[in-house]
């Protein structure tokens, strides 16, 4: 026979509290459901309140005789419901009196065995049954709520919201994300504690504002809280609410801020958790933006939604079917007195057969988000590769493409397989493939990002910084980091010829990257004059409109055999 | 020796005794001789000798509890009017009643 364990919760008698001072009456009730549950006998209304008030929470039932000695069964039963940690007890009252039968009622008993008792098996059933409704209902209170807050869990709350929709089709209503800018610093900075209390502020606040305004809210997951409530013109007021007091230990600062997405008037024929991405999109429009914290949901939203999910979808099929179309920047080399095609840059332009070109600036933020980058970035290389082969092979020229190494990329532990995979495939050295890593990703991570910059490099791999000067730029980088090139923001670039005053940085950056022996290319270079300037300032290449837009394979070869024509030059 | 026959004949209803002891004809015996203990002693007249009604009606109350679950007929119905006389606390002469219950207890006494 398989041994039960003792530890478990199902295998554990259900604990009842009898009390019941008659001898008699505690022998058959004993007899009667004795087998199935373990009895604790209490003889008066004392003994029983002490034995609540211990073990309460091993207790399933109370059978609550009413004529007590001492303690009446009414006042234990009074005692019992009115205090909040006890309330949940499920009472059932025995008693001969039917007069008593409202008051118990009344206060709060949920169940009555008459006397003289009924059959045995009758009681048992009757008290199985509470048990077991009590158990369900309390499950359901565990896992309906966030334990910290009381709130609602969003399954609980998707739930409840759609139960409104059918009470109140006609009404209204507004579907709301509330954000707390940087949580996890305020957890980092005064500890898991403190960002608690936090959230339980939040959610009274929260509980005042839906008595407020009818409504139902929930936590859901670990910042984030929601609200579906009737539709009202006066967000800014709902969330000056929720905002209220959060911090009254530590006054004269503010750590926290919440940031609200409104998805108003909601299309009742979404699904609500449809509603809710809507409203997130609102609320992380705004983020960041302390001046104006509330984002509204708008068809340029929606718009914008609809799009993205087209994209994703169809991501896979445009890889198969090659939509994406690389194109080809040239940079060249401005030391000489006449420019020189150095490297070109590969840029990767979508050809979707319904939208037309899509901007890499819509769709590469995107797969940096999900994470098709890492798909898209791998497809580039193998294009770029087979045209640099295919140029090697048609004009006997070798010209180098950088391609981006995405930070997820950087990541990947088969990043340098791949990259081997490729040139090899397409007979290519290591150093004709040029990768532009972007400055940001050396920031974060950067231990694990620069080992494996330092592996593609001597493995021949030259590294390109890319977008430098567009974020936390710190020189001081420059002497740790292993690149062989400085790419200037384009950005940044195009400002400092904008407002003159700021050439100075970029001239004190070209310098200091000469210093360090790293060449500098300057991105977004549009005019002769800015060649110029940048030329006296010491940069070494320029890529731009001043030479060229991207263009596809087929016109960058016009680049291609003019180096074919000056040998000398490359 | 008390059984369940003898029960029977001085009119208890024994089914209905036995389905509140889960059908269990020792407990139901043990039970009923534990209420005649009960029956037998003498608080009940003393507190009513001494005209402490309150006390009355807690003994009373009790072997009512005790008697009607047992379902020992006979003695069913001078408690339970005993016991709402008592209720209402009214001084009057429950000796009648009192003796009734004495007797009816005799009676199941001598069963044992």
């Amino acid at each position: 026979m398989e041994k039960k364990t003792k530890f478990s919760v199902s295998e554990e008698k259900r604990r009842i509290l009898l009390v019941e001072d008659d001898v008699i009456n505690q022998e058959m009730l004993k007899e009667s459901i004795g087998n199935v549950y373990e009895l604790i006998i209490a003889e008066t209304g004392e003994e029983a309140l002490e034995i609540v008030r211990e073990r309460f929470r091993t207790l399933s039932i109370i059978l609550l005789d009413l004529n007590l000695p001492g303690v009446k069964g009414i006042e234990v039963l009074r005692r019992i419901k009115g205090d909040p940690a006890y309330a949940g007890l499920p009472v059932i009252v025995m008693t001969s009196d039917g007069e008593a039968e409202v008051e118990c009622l009344t206060l709060g008993a949920v169940d009555f065995i008459p006397k003289p008792y009924p059959p045995s098996k009758v009681i048992l059933a009757r008290i199985l049954r509470t048990v077991e409704l009590y158990e369900d209902r309390d499950t359901i209170r565990w896992t309906e709520r966030d334990h910290l807050t009381g709130l609602y869990n969003n399954d609980f709350f998707y739930h409840y919201a759609d139960q409104l929709d059918l009470y109140h089709k006609d009404v209204p209503a507004d579907a709301i994300v509330v954000d707390i800018n940087h949580f996890h610093t305020v957890n980092d900075r005064y500890g898991k504690a403190y960002g608690d209390k936090v959230l339980k502020r939040i959610a009274e606040n929260a509980l005042r504002v839906i008595n407020e305004i009818g409504g139902i809210a929930c936590r859901c997951g670990p910042d984030t809280f929601l609200f579906y409530c009737p539709h009202r013109a006066d967000h800014e007021d709902m969330l000056n609410k929720l905002s209220a007091k959060l911090e009254d230990d530590n006054p004269g600062e503010n750590h926290v801020r919440l940031r609200m997405g409104v998805y108003s008037e909601v299309d009742k024929s979404l699904y609500v958790d449809r509603r809710f991405d809507r409203a997130k999109l609102a609320a992380d429009s705004v983020k960041g933006n302390l001046a104006n914290p509330i984002g509204f949901y708008d068809h340029s939203m929606h718009d914008a939604e609809v799009l993205e999910e087209q994209l994703i979808d169809d991501f896979p099929t445009a890889i198969k079917e090659k939509q994406f179309v690389v194109f080809y920047q040239p940079k060249f080399d401005v030391r000489g007195d006449e420019p020189v095609l150095i490297s070109a840059e590969a840029l990767v332009r979508w050809n979707h057969p319904e939208l037309g070109m899509v901007s890499p600036g819509v769709f590469i933020p995107l797969f940096e988000k999900n994470g098709l980058i890492q798909t898209l970035d791998n497809y580039v290389w193998s294009e770029t590769a087979a045209q640099i082969r295919d140029w090697k092979a048609r004009f006997h020229v070798s010209v180098p493409v950088s391609v981006n190494v995405s930070r997820i990329d950087l990541f990947d532990p088969y990043l340098i397989d791949k990259l081997l995979d490729i040139t090899e495939k397409n007979s290519l050295k290591t150093e004709e493939l040029l990768l532009e890593i972007t400055e940001s990703a050396y920031t974060e991570n950067a231990g694990v990002i620069v080992e494996n910059v330092k592996q593609l490099r001597k493995l021949g791999f030259r590294i390109e910084m890319d977008d430098f000067g567009s974020g936390y730029s710190s020189l001081s980088m420059l002497s740790v980091l292993p690149i062989d090139a400085l790419k200037l923001d384009m950005q940044f670039v195009r400002s400092a010829f904008r407002e003159r005053k700021e050439t100075r940085l970029l001239e004190a950056m070209i310098g200091l990257s000469h210093s360090f022996d790293v060449p500098t290319i300057a991105e977004g270079v549009e005019t002769a004059e800015q060649v110029s300037a940048l030329k006296a300032m010491g940069c070494d290449i320029i890529q731009g409109y001043y030479f060229s837009r991207p263009v596809p394979a087929s016109e960058f070869e016009r680049f291609v055999t003019e180096k074919q024509d000056n040998p000398v030059c490359a | 020796m008390l059984t369940i026959e003898k029960l029977k004949e001085y009119g208890a209803d024994v089914e209905k005794g036995l389905s509140r002891c889960a059908n269990n004809e020792a407990l139901y015996l043990r039970l009923v001789r534990l209420c005649v203990g009960e029956l037998s002693s003498c608080a009940l007249g003393d507190a009513l000798k001494a005209g402490d009604l309150e006390k009355a009606f807690d003994i009373a109350h009790k072997l009512k509890g005790g008697v009607s679950n047992l379902a020992l007929t006979p003695l069913s119905a001078p408690i339970l009017e005993l016991t709402e006389r008592l209720r209402a606390k009214t001084p009057e002469n429950y000796e009648p009643l009192y003796n009734e219950i004495v007797k009816e207890t005799a009676v199941l006494s001598a069963l044992l």
